[in-house]
Order: structure tokens, then C-alpha cells, then sequence
């Protein structure tokens, strides 16, 4: 890779912060258009950061979003202060979420935001430390249409 | 910049003082100053027409039809927006409204309200007959296809098939009129009476067929006055609409006017309708992230309230709705078009679209991603060092737009009033 052509920006994101939900994840989208990526790859972008953004707003404390990006790839690094998960393998699962009644009320909380996540990657990884937080490394390859 | 096609809104050079409201109005950040005036980047308006309400100098021009226009066509026939008849006054029936249009000048007059029933009995099938994707996404607001294709590619796919009503009525009697008049399709003119300059762009240059059935379109603003001349000079026409209400309305179909018509016939599916520039802006960029995957159909008009909002309409926009709202519950939920010609239209594609809504991209930073990644990198670093007071001095209407310029090599830094402060 060519030294130079990657470009680097930190995000801020506040736990409870719901009317801000999908500010970040929409201005990473817009850079990437501007960046000419192809739409397939923006919106699988757009939905694992909105996930991501997500997930933070509703269980963290706060956490940084690290974004790079270079001819070659997108990739988000999230590292939230916060609970952490205690099972991670079943968090992966579809449909388990340990939302509360209030946030599934707002249309949160389907138990679907780790494995979209991972759906719209091409390279995932999660670490998590229950009460330190959770750290999300998601890539999204320029070139390739992606996984199904 | 050059090849594209000049935007259906233009800058009247006299009128404009090179003021910053149209630069802030503007959702797409098309408009630039220059030279003390306003222009219009092309590829990047969406003829939204959100300039038009904010200049006080009234300076941004609509590029529709004119009245002169017509002379080239021996029959002329209008289809004005249900709109209409919500720009006068309460005691004028929708009837009288079309006798007037025909005093005007046109040889015949078409009612679009129960075409907009058609189509609403039409996007009803379609989505019984295509349980995904989801949310699908009404067409007949020509911006919002617009909008689409150029900030939303990936969304394009959503666009639900089926043509306008204004288009589908043009192809009625696209298909009829010259039959049954025995002339030329050539000699027939088709106008469509609009309360937005989006409608010409989408007949000049259509997003889903080769061609418009549409010949152009006649803002009401500009027919407003040739009208109320007409109702006050036809006493007669008055008398004949009170004592033989013979044109069928369609309540439903008038109710499209307004936002939340198109959804509101829908009675087994999720819809969801969203008026306004910003909000549909807000509630594209969440089905771009993935969200509103429950919804069934969602509904945007661009215009505040809907087509009643629209920015070439007379009347504001609340008496005019109220008027519509007040029309709707006279004719009630009653419908007018039978279900098996829907059908049958349906069946044999009258309805939907020629071709897909395509993406039409917008130009990138650089067309090398390598390039075009330094330059995003060396906006922000601009961005950083610009006082982020959005004042509009520099002409860019805020400062990231400015840093994006320069990078593009559209504008240089030193535009901006504070940095040269800074630097001497």
C-alpha cells in the first residue's frame, strides 16, 4: 500500500445519546460516497456502523470510533467504556438481546445488531471484558461485493 | 461540470443581490456565490425548488412552461394537479376550476383525481404481488426519485415501479385522444398544471421512460390569475357546475394532494409518509442504515404537507389544505375506479415503469481513490483551521463546503473573510 493514501478520523459516541443516534454512522456513509466507493459498500458501511452506533447508545458508557479507511478497505475500530458482554458467543446469536422493555419499546433491541454486524463484514472481531467494555473490529473490503 | 443538462431553476441575474438565504436553504448544497450572484450546480440540485421559498428577492426562476408554448400544438389539453383545487376560494367547486382552465385556453381539461386512485390501486397490488424488499418507496414525487438516484444509489431498487398518476393520464389519452379525435399525435399537446418546477425536469428528462406522455408543464402560479379571470367572467359555468355536478371525483384520489394520500387508501399495510426536504433526507439516510425493513411503503414528498406545499402553488398552504381536506370528506371514501380495469391496466404494464430508476452518481473527490483520500484528508485538516461560523461570505454556504471546494479546486481559502484577517 501506497503511504499517504489512508485516511483517519475519530468519532465520539455518548451511551444514552438517542436523539444523536445515527449521526456518525450517516457521516462515515457520507464520506465514502464522496470517496466514489460503490453502493453496495456503502450501505453494508452504513448498516454495521449503525449497529455499531447503536449498540453503544443503548448499553455503553461512551465509546471512540476509529475509522480508516484506504484504497483496499474500511475499517471501524469501536471501544466502548462499558458493561461488556458476559457471553459473547450468544450475543452473536440472531435474536438474543438483553434489551430492556423500554429500549425494545423504541423499536430497539431485536437481537440482531452483532450478527448484521458480522453479515456486513468481511472481517470481524470482538473482544469483550464484562465491566471494562467492549472492543468491535469490523472490516468491509473496496473491491469485492462482500459476503452474502 | 459542462456536459450536464442546466437545472429547471435558474438565477434571474437582475434580481439577484448575491445574499446568503438560498445558500443555506438548500439541502443538497448546490448553490454557490459567485461573482455576487447565485448559481445553480446542475448535477447537484434536485429541483427542490427550497431557494425559491427562501429568496426575498424573488431571483430564483422555475423554467416551466409558458403560455406561449402552447401555440405550437392545434389541441391542447390540461391535467391540472388535484392541487388546484385547493387554490380558491371555498364556494369555487373543483367543476368550475376546470370550466375555467378550458376559458383559458385549453380544448380539453382531464381530471387527475381518480388516476391518482389508479395508482394508488396499482402500488397496492404491487406490493401484495412482491412481499420484498421492503420499505418500497412511492414514485410520484420526482424529486425524491431524484434525491435518490443521486445521494441514495443503493436505495434505487426500492423505488416502487409504478409511473405517476400525472404520467399514467398523459398515456390515457396519449393512447385515446388521437383515435378519437382523428389527429396527429403530434398536433396534441398534453400540459400538466404544477405547483413545482421538479414535474418539468421529470418530463424534460425522465428518470423511468425514454420519453414523457407529457408535452410540459404550466406552474399554477402563472395560470392562477388567467383562471380567476375566467371564474369571475363565466356566470353561466357557475350555474351549469351547481345544477350538474357531472365530473367524477375521487375523494381518496383528491386526498393525494396532501402528505400521507398516497398511504392513507393502504388500510392492510405498515406505511409510513414523511413531508418536507429535510425530513425525507433524515428518514432515507435510516433505510440506507438498514432501518424501516417493517414498513410496507413508505411515502415522501419533499414539499412541506405534500404537493399542497409546493413551492409554485398560490394559496398557502394550510388554507389550501384545508380546502382539500374539506373536498375529501364530501366525496367521502367512496372509489371510482373499478378494480378489474385496474387489473387489467396492471397486467399489461400501462401502469409501471419503462426502465429502473437508475444511480446517477455524484462526481467523487477524485477519481483515484488514492487521490481521493488525501483529498478528504486535506479537507478536513481545512476544515479544522476555517472559524466553522457558516456565515456564507466565502460563497460556499458553510465552511466545510468551502474546505471541499478548495480541495476540488473550486474555490481558494482565501475567499473566506476571517482567514485573511488571520493571515495579515
Amino acid at each position: 500500500m501506497r503511504k499517504g493514501a489512508s485516511f483517519q478520523q475519530d468519532f465520539l459516541i455518548r451511551g444514552g445519546d438517542f436523539s444523536g443516534a445515527g449521526r456518525v454512522s450517516c457521516e462515515i456513509k457520507d464520506l465514502l460516497k464522496e470517496l466514489g466507493l460503490s453502493s453496495q459498500v456503502v450501505r453494508r458501511v452504513a448498516i454495521a456502523a449503525y449497529e455499531a452506533e447503536m449498540n453503544v447508545i443503548m448499553y455503553a458508557r461512551e465509546a471512540r470510533f476509529d475509522l480508516v479507511i484506504t484504497p483496499q478497505k474500511v475499517r471501524i475500530i469501536v471501544e466502548d467504556r462499558g458493561p461488556g458482554i458476559e457471553n459473547v458467543d450468544l450475543a452473536m446469536q440472531e435474536g438474543y438481546s438483553t434489551a430492556t422493555e423500554e429500549m425494545r419499546e423504541l423499536g430497539f433491541g431485536a437481537g440482531m445488531g452483532l450478527p448484521n454486524i458480522k453479515k456486513n463484514s468481511d472481517r470481524f472481531r470482538i473482544i469483550s471484558e464484562p465491566d471494562r467494555g467492549t472492543r468491535l473490529e469490523m472490516t468491509i473490503l473496496t473491491n469485492g461485493q462482500g459476503l452474502k | 461540470m459542462t456536459e450536464n443538462p442546466p437545472p429547471s431553476l435558474h438565477v434571474s441575474a437582475e434580481k439577484c443581490i448575491g445574499c446568503v438565504h438560498c445558500l443555506t436553504s438548500c439541502p443538497t448544497k448546490a448553490i454557490r456565490i459567485k461573482d455576487g450572484k447565485a448559481r445553480i450546480i446542475g448535477e447537484l440540485c434536485i429541483d427542490c425548488g427550497e431557494c425559491i421559498r427562501f429568496c426575498p428577492h424573488d431571483a430564483i426562476e422555475a423554467h416551466t412552461t409558458s403560455f406561449s408554448d402552447l401555440s405550437a400544438f392545434k389541441y391542447k389539453v390540461a391535467i391540472p394537479a388535484t392541487v388546484l383545487y385547493g387554490q380558491f376560494d371555498n364556494a369555487t367547486l373543483p367543476s368550475e376550476i376546470l370550466f375555467a382552465l378550458r376559458r383559458v385556453g385549453f380544448d380539453y381539461v382531464y381530471e387527475l383525481s381518480t388516476i391518482c386512485e389508479l395508482n394508488n390501486a396499482a402500488i397496492e397490488k404491487y406490493l401484495n404481488d412482491h412481499r420484498k424488499p421492503r420499505p418500497l418507496i412511492a414514485s410520484t414525487c420526482p424529486v425524491v426519485v431524484r434525491l435518490i438516484q443521486r445521494r441514495y444509489p443503493s436505495l434505487c431498487d426500492l423505488i416502487a415501479p409504478i409511473e405517476p398518476p400525472r404520467e399514467i393520464a398523459a398515456k390515457i389519452l396519449r393512447t385515446t385522444l388521437p383515435r378519437a379525435l382523428k389527429i396527429s399525435p403530434a398536433e396534441i399537446g398534453i400540459i400538466h398544471i404544477t405547483p413545482c418546477p421538479a414535474k418539468m425536469v421529470s418530463i424534460n428528462r425522465p428518470a423511468t421512460m425514454a420519453r414523457s406522455y407529457l408535452n410540459g408543464a404550466i406552474s399554477i402560479r402563472d395560470i392562477y390569475g388567467p383562471i380567476l379571470q375566467a371564474l369571475r367572467q363565466s356566470q353561466e359555468d357557475t350555474i351549469m357546475c351547481h345544477l350538474f355536478p357531472e365530473i367524477l371525483f375521487s375523494g381518496m384520489g383528491l386526498g393525494t394532494a396532501l402528505s400521507g394520500g398516497e398511504t392513507r387508501g393502504l388500510k392492510n399495510h405498515r406505511t409510513v409518509a414523511v413531508s418536507g426536504v429535510r425530513d425525507t433526507i433524515r428518514v432515507l439516510d435510516q433505510v440506507e442504515s438498514g432501518l424501516l425493513k417493517d414498513v410496507d411503503l413508505l411515502e415522501c414528498m419533499v414539499c412541506p404537507d405534500g404537493c399542497v406545499g409546493g413551492p409554485l402553488a398560490v394559496e398557502n398552504r394550510f388554507l389550501a389544505k384545508s380546502r382539500i381536506l374539506r373536498l375529501v370528506s364530501a366525496m367521502g371514501e367512496r372509489t371510482v375506479i373499478n378494480q378489474s380495469d385496474m387489473n387489467l391496466l396492471y397486467h399489461e404494464d400501462f401502469l409501471s415503469f419503462h426502465h429502473p430508476v437508475m444511480p446517477v452518481g455524484t462526481p467523487p473527490l477524485d477519481a483515484d481513490r488514492a487521490r481521493a483520500i488525501q483529498k478528504a484528508r486535506k479537507r478536513n485538516k481545512l476544515f479544522m483551521r476555517l472559524p466553522h461560523k457558516d456565515c456564507g461570505a466565502c460563497g460556499a454556504p458553510d465552511c466545510r463546503t468551502l474546505a471541499e471546494d478548495v480541495v476540488r479546486g473550486l474555490a481558494d481559502l482565501a475567499d473566506c473573510p476571517f482567514m485573511k484577517k488571520e493571515e495579515t
